[in-house]
């Protein structure tokens, strides 16, 4: 119940302190508020880049070709061999037998190839297969899928087989990149919230200094002297949190119109979603921890200073 | 068993400055004790080294029975609630009510806040202020301020007062109040230890120490002197 007590006490003495000095504590909230924008919007980006990125990226996919004179029957039974090979390399996939009556239809289906395919008079696409990888994109794996596709191309009746390993290669370095680029600027940006609270609860610490001192010498013990500068810590990464929550979610709002136009214009439907519940917890939580961060290491400076 | 026991401490500032000087003494529980002297003795240091403010640069110190060189950071707040601590300095916080000063050491042991309000507004019945519990301190005369360090230092019930020139920049009449209050406490049992320089207060005391250059240089009882 004291412990309760104590703590119910430390949220109000940290209202109380924030209502001493508003302005200040405003202006720190909109600093860690704009320093946390940048690594909150990376974060709701990757997450809506992740199913777009796993689908380019960890579902490449191997075209084998077939000779045109091959029997439909020699070319059917051509699954067991790639099946086999697939598994001797190691490399997990899917694999479609897709007819040269299918591939002309579906070309067909593209509005602007159809006057093309009607002047071409009899069907000029070979039977093939689509090989479809599932898994990771390590340089491992793309020399295990390049191992795979020179086998295949071994394979009698087999004319070509087409992977843009370079592609592939590319575009998981730049996901890799990315992804660092972004742990990078995020790490030093949370430095930079942790830095700034710190800064913030030093001020209070120091403004705060008689009544700490003669709470010391009435025999208040560390943790009922920290217990509000930890709480106002958590307050400001919260409402910072929410502040820059808010600023991301106007970001999207606003970029969501050109980006969906921009995808459009490839073909695709892409947009920026809203983060779900989970994620603003998730990011609020992040938020605090980085709060309470801050002020628990400027509060242990300081206690360590002074008797 | 002494409650205050010094045995040939000194305490020694950066550049080799003693402040105290192999000084031994005994307090034993419920006296009225007085340390005299002039500016600079070392009277403060005294009070400092009771309250665990500093620590002695050599020999023992023990306070209600704990040695104060061993004492660990952690212990110290617990010992000190044991202590009521009127300072030299003015130590009221200005931005509170004089209420929320004299509740402040109940809050800081985790007392509720309506227990601590009614007992600090007892405590300020007992110095005679209990009209004032709303107004900030700094609007107080020194010796309402001085009455208000008093209700603080008793309203958690000390075994030990620690009163650091208590009368200082007080005019007779408040000098006398403030001593009679202390007094009062100590009839009821609590061991004062008041640090003065004002030799009209000294008939009331059960033992006085003299200090001059950071020596104890006499004790007086009430009817004896022992030069030392």
């Amino acid at each position: 119940m004291k412990w309760l007590i104590a703590h119910w006490r430390a949220v109000f003495d940290a209202s109380l302190k924030i209502k001493m000095a508003p302005l200040s504590f405003i202006f720190n909230t909109i600093v860690v508020a704009l320093a946390l924008a940048l690594p909150m919007s990376g974060w709701i980006v990757l997450q809506d880049l992740q199913p777009l990125s796993n689908q380019v990226l960890v579902d490449p996919e191997i075209s084998i070709y077939l000779s045109m004179d091959l029997p439909r029957d020699k070319a059917e039974s051509l699954a067991t061999d790639f099946k086999r090979l697939s598994n001797q390399h190691h490399v997990t996939a899917s694999l479609t037998f897709i007819p040269r009556e299918s591939a002309l239809e579906n070309l067909n289906k593209q509005a602007d190839l159809t006057d093309v395919v009607s002047t071409l008079g009899a069907n000029p696409l070979p039977d093939a297969y689509v090989v479809k990888l599932t898994g990771s994109t390590s340089e491992a794996r793309v020399k295990q899928v390049q191992d795979l596709a020179t086998a295949l191309e071994k394979v009698e009746g087999v004319h070509t087989v087409q992977l843009d390993t370079l592609w592939l290669k590319r575009l998981a370095a730049v996901f890799t990149l990315a992804t660092s680029l972004f742990w990078f600027v995020a790490a030093t940006l949370c430095c930079v919230v942790v830095a700034v609270v710190f800064n913030t609860i030093r001020l209070q610490l120091l403004t705060h200094a008689d009544e700490i001192n003669v709470s010391r010498l009435l025999g208040a013990t560390d943790a009922f002297i920290a217990r509000p500068f930890y709480y106002t810590g958590a307050y400001l990464g919260l409402l910072a949190g929410l502040l820059s929550l808010a600023l991301v979610l106007i970001g999207i709002q606003l970029l969501n119109q050109p980006v969906a136009a921009l995808a459009q214009s490839y073909g695709t439907v892409f947009q920026l979603s809203w983060p779900n519940l989970g994620t603003v917890i998730f990011l609020l939580l992040a938020a605090v921890v980085l709060g309470f961060l801050g002020a628990s290491l400027s509060v242990w400076r300081s206690l360590r200073r002074s008797l | 068993m002494s409650i205050i026991l010094f045995s040939d401490v000194s305490q020694i500032y950066p550049g080799e400055i003693r402040a105290i000087s192999h000084v031994s003494l005994a307090i034993e529980e419920g006296e009225l004790v007085f340390l005299m002297g002039p500016s600079g003795a070392g009277k403060s240091t005294l009070l400092k080294l009771m309250a665990g403010i500093e620590t002695p640069s050599s020999g023992v110190l023990q306070i209600i029975g704990q040695d104060m060189k061993q004492l660990h950071r952690a212990a110290l707040p617990y010992l000190r609630r044991k202590l009521g601590l009127i300072l030299q300095q003015n130590s009221l916080l200005n931005d509170r009510s004089v209420l929320a000063n004299v509740m402040l050491p109940l809050m800081v042991v985790g007392a509720k806040p309506e227990e601590a309000e009614q007992r600090a507004r007892v405590a300020l019945t007992r110095v005679g202020l209990a009209n004032k519990a709303g107004v900030l301190p700094y609007s107080l005369s020194g010796g309402e301020q001085q009455r208000v360090s008093i209700a603080r230092a008793i309203v958690h019930k000390p075994r030990i007062i620690l009163a650091d020139e208590p009368t200082a920049n007080l005019d007779r009449d408040s000098a006398r109040l403030v001593l009679d209050m202390l007094q009062a406490f100590n009839n009821a049992g609590v061991t004062c230890v008041i640090s003065t320089h004002d030799e009209r207060l000294l008939e009331r005391a059960s033992k006085i120490f003299v200090l001059e250059h950071g020596r104890i240089t006499a004790m007086r009882m009430p009817g004896n002197e022992v030069g030392l």
